[in-house]
């Protein structure tokens, strides 16, 4: 037990010190994961929306390979991206291997069906009940599409907070894409992976306390907004809540 | 004496195949003729699967006849009127058996239909519709969607259709599941409607006591039908129906 409270204690002064090693890591995670999101959420909002809420040819044959993308272990997409970014690969040329791009590449791969598919969930589950609410009221069709949208907005953070817990957190993609570079693509998860390889447990659990906060963050904000997102199942049924 | 609000001839409605979506379904409503005068108050009664709710969403312009004429205030509902049904539905609103509250405040909700309508936030609108359904504007106005029971919730619909002023107020089953105090605002804030800006009220309800109280008339269903009304039901003056 000493070495461990000796290396918590060794963790803490290194946080408080802002050890540049350690930041450095901390600000690769963040940038890395703000990359993946961002890509993420732009794609995948838009895709789940469609998926959700428009009836067309071929729609479950879409839904069975987005949730087949969800199953999919992250090794294999960190695999599959690196024979497409390596200098024979197809995307060779680009020069992300082991860059901080590249990973963000990897890790849109792994947040993109989860942002689809939870979006494509939420905007059906309202979908039906909603849909005569906004026509009754009088919308028009764009304004029917917009108000959809909005109605599933806790749902969809929901979705950006999951993908955003699974990004974060991920480190087969982040060590295999990013080649755990120090100072460059050296991240939260792939630092401790090393670190307590070397037996430099202080680092390591400095960093996990960082991740474990993270964690604790989204968890708060995933209850939140599940909270909100299933308070009245795609709108408060009138005459069916809360007696 | 002036034509009526509504009148169908030869109506056939019904979803699937009847309302061109698909092979399965027939028709489930026949209406061979059907008039109901500006400013009347129509109770619809009947059992479960009789066709009420699908002639109230044919009046609410929520599904198209795949036979026969309907006339709306003296013209024919041709396809180009359903095209632009929003417009229609701006005249005739429903407040559904399926209603639902969108995942905003009270104010919100009684407000979106006048948004839709491209009218400015009125705020003293509101409060007038939370009054007219019994509900303090001080109290209610703020609260969030899931701080409602399942009467105030209802009545927070039924406002944001009376805050609109429509031409013709559809209820479908207003009063399930609720509690006799909101079933008796419903019904007064209901009639208000007649009072107030002469709207004409066509109502279905399981709740006979509930639908004479507030209807002038009441037409029975029976699959898909209308009949004759069972003895000691009087009065057809502002309903003309042909079996």
């Amino acid at each position: 037990m000493d070495y461990f409270s000796e290396g918590l204690t060794k963790a803490v002064a290194l946080l408080l010190a802002l050890d540049p090693e350690t930041f450095s890591a901390v600000w690769a995670t963040a940038s890395v994961t703000a990359l993946a999101l961002i890509a993420s959420l732009l794609m995948g909002l838009p895709l789940g929306f469609a998926l959700g809420h428009f009836h067309f040819p071929g729609r479950r044959g879409v839904r069975l390979f987005v949730d087949w993308m969800l199953s999919l272990p992250t090794v294999v997409i960190g695999l599959i991206v690196y024979a497409f970014l390596t200098a024979r690969g197809p995307l060779g040329e680009w020069g992300l291997l082991f860059s901080v791009p590249g990973m963000a590449l990897g890790l849109t791969l792994l947040g993109l069906p989860i942002i689809i598919s939870m979006t494509a969930t939420a905007v059906e589950s309202t979908d039906s009940r909603l849909t005569q609410t906004l026509l009754s009221l009088g919308a028009d069709r764009w304004q029917l599409l917009w108000a959809t949208l909005t109605e599933a907005r806790f749902a969809m953070a929901l979705a950006a907070a999951t993908a955003f817990g699974r990004i974060v957190s991920e480190v087969g993609i982040a060590m295999m894409v990013g080649g755990n570079i120090k100072w460059q693509t050296r991240t939260i998860t792939t630092a401790i992976a090393l670190e307590t390889g070397k037996g430099e447990f202080a680092t390591g659990i400095a960093l996990g306390i960082v991740l474990m906060i993270v964690a604790l963050v989204v968890n708060l904000l995933v209850g939140l907004l599940r909270g909100r997102a299933n308070g009245s199942a795609g709108g408060h049924r009138a005459g069916g809540g809360r007696t | 004496m002036s034509a009526p609000l509504y009148r169908l001839r030869g109506v056939e409605a019904g979803y699937g195949e009847a309302a061109g979506l698909g092979p399965l379904a027939a028709s489930v409503l026949h209406v061979p003729e059907l008039s109901i005068a500006h400013g009347s108050i129509v109770g619809l009664a009947g059992h479960n699967g009789s066709g009420k709710s699908t002639l109230l969403k044919l009046l609410g312009f929520l599904l198209s006849p795949s036979m026969g004429d309907v006339y709306f205030d003296g013209r024919l509902v041709d396809q180009a009127a359903l095209r632009a049904g929003h417009l229609l539905r701006r005249r005739a609103v429903l407040l559904g058996q399926d209603t639902c509250l969108l995942k905003r405040s009270v104010a919100a909700n009684v407000f979106y239909g006048l948004k839709v309508r491209g009218l400015g936030a009125d705020r003293r609108a509101v409060d007038w519709a939370l009054e007219l359904v019994g509900l303090d504007p001080v109290l209610f106005a703020r609260r969030a969607w899931y701080e409602l029971s399942g009467g105030e919730a209802q009545r927070v619909a039924l406002a944001a259709r009376l805050v609109l002023r429509p031409k013709v107020l559809l209820l479908d089953e207003p009063t399930a599941s609720l509690d006799e105090e909101s079933a008796l605002r419903i019904r007064e804030a209901s009639l208000a409607a007649r009072e107030q800006w002469g709207a004409t009220l066509v109502a279905v309800s399981h709740d006979m006591i509930w639908l004479r109280s507030l209807s002038d008339e009441i037409v029975f269903m029976r699959g898909g039908r209308l009949t004759e009304a069972p003895s000691g039901i009087h009065g057809w003056s502002a309903v003309s129906v042909s079996a």
